[in-house]
This record gives structure tokens, sequence and C-alpha cells, in this order.
């Protein structure tokens, strides 16, 4: 298997998400929409950052239990 | 024709199912008595009701044929489209969401309006509309072609009747139906697809020298099969990067953002809150079970073909399309095979009646409304918003025929995101983020976007830049990356034209864009937001009219719910496992001295279908 098949969709989903889903993140802190004196909203930014972290590990776990079963 | 599949036994659950959700759902009918109870259940839910509700509307029929496909083709790569949907989470949770929900905007179309112009209001109703129809036929082709291999009855005539079977229980019941029948048949799908999953592993661990299932599973796959992404450019049909465009960003944003469907859901949520727990538990817990769900039956297949070989009970020359069926039917025993396929039908139901809902919401909202002087009563738009919904299944069921000559449903509805979303996505980003976008520039998006898109189908050199290096098929195009194109199309006819044309004054735009989020409470409240921190308090009640929507609690149930006259509270049947599904909103009137006790009108008992004797809930909203 190749870079191709392995890690590049990897890094290209996780860039260019990543840098809509940290462009999302700053757009919602300075609007004021996410306010981080907030006890309830600041439960959500560990969700948010939970979520993005969660997903990258799955994929990357798979890719690597893939990679070594060659 | 070819190979009935299944048993009498298998035809008999199927059709005993059918007939429990058309009572179930027409049941639940006497919960709409309003155009607002019919669209929107009332706002009214708990999380968890509209969490399960959500499952069965995101995994429709064309789900468990689309991904078993390619999971058949090209592994564990099929779950790519369920597990990239975070993104965009932050600007949905704290942005879209609570404007949607405190504008009480009715549909989609009538942010278009609001933000912009009645035009673009037209536009995005016409765009809005053929999205939902289109994929509602979608939905009935791929269930269609399922039943037709079961009872073989012509493909158009098994349309028909799916059709008319499921027009019987939304007719009657609108929103309140479609949540409820969701509840369970959001169980039931899961259930069903991991039930398959389980005896699938079962048939694998029985047929070949693995001691479990899953190690059978594992070990029968290729290297490339076990990679959860697909590979970056090729092959055509099934790449990541184009499906990336495609599905992860332009689909995710349509299905987040624009989904009429999803959006009704969250506004019969009781709070912008309880909606944000149900996006996130979702995305985060139920999709990639639902991943697996729609998928495995291509992993046991693939596996089995890959485990025995010549000897595999699979046909070598087996139609990717047919492995879920065929899969099912291998793997289970007469009755349960019907009982998947009652599951086929659920998914089907259930997310064609949230389209046909969504869809005769938007009609009566975006169409009926603006466009008549003397409106009909609301029990006169009732009738009209449940004649709008059998409309669309005739429009639905005569659009099949022409999914039909798709290669696929995979490339059917992979045309549809990437045909139908981009200038809606354009347009309704653009709106929200940036104040500039004006009114022209969202016209020119949808219009001249449009346009170049068609350029772009006709000459396939103006994508061939954002490629990616992924083949091009002549006669076919490239199917996937094309949402790229078109996002940046659209995107730079609504940059463009807004900078040559007048911004709107921006006070016309309070509360539209995400700017305005924190002013979104007030707005809503119509006065100052009282934010302090209060307990629920459970309560009888007695009835007093009192002025329009008030109730009036004791002095000391306030004090305990930290409230004062003029906020809002939100009043429940305190048995919590109803959900909401009894349950009002109101205002606080003038406080009383009767502790545990709360005045409420006839009007607001016989809406909230209170029991006389059994104690209500109560908690301050804002």
């Amino acid at each position: 298997m190749n870079f191709y098949q392995t890690w590049l969709p990897f890094i290209y989903l996780y860039g260019i998400g990543g840098v809509s889903f940290l462009l999302g993140t700053l757009l919602i802190f300075k609007t004021g929409a996410l306010r981080v004196n907030d006890p309830v909203h600041k439960k959500w930014i560990w969700v948010l950052f939970y979520g993005y972290f969660f997903y990258a590990f799955i994929h990357a776990f798979f890719i690597y239990l893939a990679v070594e079963s060659v | 024709m070819e190979n009935i599949l299944g048993t009498n036994l298998d035809r008999i659950v199927i059709l005993a199912y059918f007939a429990i959700v058309m009572g179930f759902g027409a049941y639940f009918g006497k919960y709409s008595k309003t155009t607002s109870d019919y669209f929107f259940g009332g706002r009214r839910f708990a999380w968890w009701l509209i969490t399960i509700s959500i499952v069965a509307t995101g995994i429709g029929s064309h789900s468990f044929v689309k991904y078993s496909t390619k999971a058949y083709q090209y592994g564990f790569s099929s779950t790519m489209t369920y597990m990239n949907d975070w993104f965009f989470m932050p600007l949905f949770l704290f942005g879209w969401l609570p404007i949607i929900y405190y504008l009480r905007l009715g549909s989609i179309p009538e942010y278009f309006e609001r933000r912009f112009s009645r035009e673009a209001r037209y536009l995005a109703t016409f765009m809005i509309l053929m999205y939902m129809i289109g994929y509602i036929a979608i939905q009935f082709l791929t269930l269609a072609t399922a039943l037709y291999k079961i009872y073989g009855i012509p493909l158009m005539l098994t349309v028909i009747l799916i059709a008319i079977a499921t027009t019987i229980y939304m007719h009657f019941g609108g929103q309140t139906s479609v949540i409820f029948t969701d509840l369970i048949q959001g169980f039931i799908l899961i259930f069903a697809g991991l039930l398959l999953f389980y005896l699938g592993l079962n048939f694998l661990a029985d047929n070949t020298s693995y001691s479990s299932g899953l190690k059978a599973l594992w070990n029968n796959l290729s290297p490339a099969e076990k990679l959860p992404l697909a590979n970056f450019n090729s092959p055509p049909d099934f790449n990541f990067v184009g499906i990336f465009w495609q599905d992860g960003i332009a689909g995710s944003i349509g299905f987040l953002f624009l989904n009429q469907g999803l959006i009704m859901r969250f506004m019969a949520a009781r709070s912008v809150h309880e909606g944000r727990k149900a996006a996130a538990f979702n995305v985060l817990v139920i999709l990639p079970v639902s991943a697996i769900v729609v998928s495995n039956a291509g992993w046991i297949g693939k596996a089995i073909v890959n485990a025995m070989g010549s000897d595999s009970p699979i046909p070598a020359d087996l139609a990717p399309n047919d492995v879920f069926v065929t899969v099912a039917n291998l793997v289970t025993s007469p009755g349960v095979f019907g009982f998947v396929i009652a599951a086929l039908c659920a998914a089907l139901m259930s997310t064609s009646d949230t389209l046909v809902n969504a869809s005769s919401s938007v009609i009566i909202n975006d169409i009926y409304r603006p466009l008549t002087k003397n409106r009909g009563s609301d029990e006169e738009q009732l009738k009209l918003a449940r004649l709008a919904s059998v409309l669309v299944k005739v429009i639905a069921v005569c659009l099949v025929p022409f999914f039909n000559s798709f290669d696929s449903i995979y490339e059917a509805h992979g045309w549809f995101h990437s045909t139908f979303t981009p200038p809606l996505v354009v347009g309704v980003f653009l709106g929200i983020f940036w104040r500039r976008f004006t009114s022209a520039a969202v016209i020119a998006t949808f219009v001249v976007g449009a346009f170049l898109m068609i350029l772009g189908q006709i000459y396939p050199s103006l994508v061939s830049p954002f490629s990616h290096g992924i083949e091009f098929r002549p006669g076919r195009g490239y199917s996937y990356i094309g949402a790229l194109y078109n996002l940046v199309v659209c995107a730079g006819v609504g940059v463009i034209v807004t900078l040559f044309t007048k911004p709107n004054p921006n006070k016309n735009l309070t509360g539209l864009t995400i700017f305005d989020v924190h002013k979104l409470k007030n707005i809503f409240k119509g006065s100052e937001v009282n934010e302090s921190i209060g307990k629920p308090v459970v309560v009888n009640y007695k009835i007093k009219d009192l002025q329009k929507d008030m109730v009036s609690f004791s002095e000391d149930d306030m004090k305990i719910l930290n409230a004062k006259k003029g906020d809002l509270v939100y009043i429940q049947d305190s048995r919590w496992w109803l959900g909401g599904l009894k349950s009002i909103h109101a205002t606080y009137a003038e406080p009383h001295k009767d502790n545990g006790i709360v005045y409420i009108s006839q009007k607001q008992c016989d809406s909230g279908m209170f029991i006389d004797g059994l104690s209500l809930k109560a908690e301050k909203e804002m």
C-alpha cells in the first residue's frame, strides 16, 4: 500500500477539515456565540474538541491496523 | 423477472410491519391540532427523542443499499461519509441552530427572505423543493428495488404501493407522527442492522477455521479493504478527495444547514440546549454505529467470498447493488429475513415521511402564505398541508424512472448533493457569516452559479483544474469532485457581486447573522433574559383563566425556580419517558400563595393534554 492509500487521505481530511473546524470555532468565540465564562458553554468547548480528536483517533487507529496487517 | 427471494413468512412479516407503523402514526395524529404542531411538533420534545428520530431520518433505505454496495467493493472505507460530519459542528451548534430556533423560522427559504429579499426566498424554495422531492424519489426507488425481488410485483407498482402506505400515517399525523414513528423505526433499523452483523459474523465463524466471527471478518479482508478512508484520487467512482468535497463539505453543510427535515426536528426540540445535545450525540455516538449498521452486509459478503472462494454461496457475478438483500437472505432464517427487510422499509418510511412533511411545510410557508392575500383559517391550512404532502409524493413517484436511469443509487445520490447543494450552501453560509453579502449577490449565486455549474457539466475541462488527479471518464465527467468546482464558482460569483453592490443596512440584519447570536434570546423573549439558575418544581395544576399564554405559580415555587413575572416557563407531564409529548411553553404571571399549585387555562391544559390528578414538572426557560 502506498501513501495515497494510507496517510494522505487522513492528512487531507484533518488538514482541510481541521482548518474549517478551527475557523468555525474562532468565529463563534469572537462573536460571543460561545462564551467561555458561561459554565454550560464551557462544557461545550470540551465536547467540540473531543469530537474532532475522537474521529481523528479512530481513523488513525484503523489506518495503523491496516498498514500493520500487510 | 429475476429469482424471487424470501419465504411467505418473510412477506407476512413485512406486511405486518407496514400495518403496525401506519396504525402507530395515525394514532399520534391526534397530537397535531395546528399547523405549528403539524410541522414542528409544538417545540416541546426532549433531546433523546429528537436524537432517535434523527437516526431514522439520516438512515434512508438508500443507505443500506448504497453503503453495503461500496462496502462490498471497497471494504471499511464505505464508512467515511458517516464519519466526516464534525468539522462544521461549532458553526451549526452555536451559529445556525440558535438563529433558526430563536427567530422561529418556519423554513429555510424564510431565512433567505428575512436576510435578503423575497426573490431570494422564491429561488431558494424552488431549489430546496427540487432537492427534497428528488431525494424522496430515490428512497422510493431503492425500497421498490428490494421489495420487487421479494414480492415479484412490477417495480413502478411497488413504488406506488409504498407511496400510498407512507401517505396514510403521514397524512393524518404530521410532525408528531413522524417523530414517534421514527422513534420506533430508529430502534428497529439499528437493531436489525446490528442483528444482521451478528448473524453474518456467526455465519463466518461457522464456515471458516477462525474461532470468532470478528477474527474471520478481519482476516478475510485485504489490507486495502481494512482502510477507513478510500484511496486519495482513484478509482473515479470511489475516491477520497472527490467524496470529501461532495459529502464531507457540500453534503455535511447541506445536511446540517439546509435539510429542512432535519431543521424541523431541531425546531421540535424544547430548547436550543436540547437541540445541541441531540445533534452532538447523534454525530458522536449514533453515526459511527449507523456506519456499521448500513455497511456490514457488504463487509460480510466480501469476507464470505474471500474466505470460501469457488465454494462461496454468493455468486461471483453478483451485482454489487444486490449484496444487501443477498447477504441478508443468506445469513438469516425465514421470518428474520422479513424483519431485516422490514427495517429497510423502516428506513424508507422514516426518511421519506420527514422529507414529505418538510416539503409540505415549504409549500405552505413559502408558497401559499406569501402569495395568498386572503389566507384560510389554520384548520384550512392544515388541510392544504396534507394535500401538499400527497402532491409531493405524486411528483416523487413520477421522478422515479429518471433516477432509475443512473448507473447506481450512489451516483444518483452524489449527483444530487453536488448539483443542488452548492448554491444554497454558499448562499446560507455567506449570509450567516458575512454581513456585507448582498441580496443581489445571493440571487447571482443562484442564477449565475447554476449557469456556471451547467457549463461545468457540459465542458468538463472547466472542472479539470480542481480534479486532484482524478481520472476523467469520457461521457461521465468528473463525478464527485464536481462539487468543489460548483462551490468555487458559486462562492466566486457571490463574493464578486457583493463587492460591486451596495450592502443592506446593518439594522435590517439584526439577529440574522452570527454576529448577533448573543442578542437572539432577547429577541425571542421580547424582553431582558433572566439567566439566573433555578431548580425545577413538581406541581399540581388547577384551571383558571389568565391572560393569554400566562401561568401562575406560588411565590415560594417562583423562588425555587428563580423566576420573575414575564419569564418563560416550560411545563411538562412529570413522566420523563414521555419526552415532552405532553407539555406547553408559557409565561409567568403574578404569583399566588398556594404552594405546589400552578394555575393554567383550559386551553393550555388541552394543548398540553395534561391528565387530571397527574403532577407536572416546571422549569424556567429564560
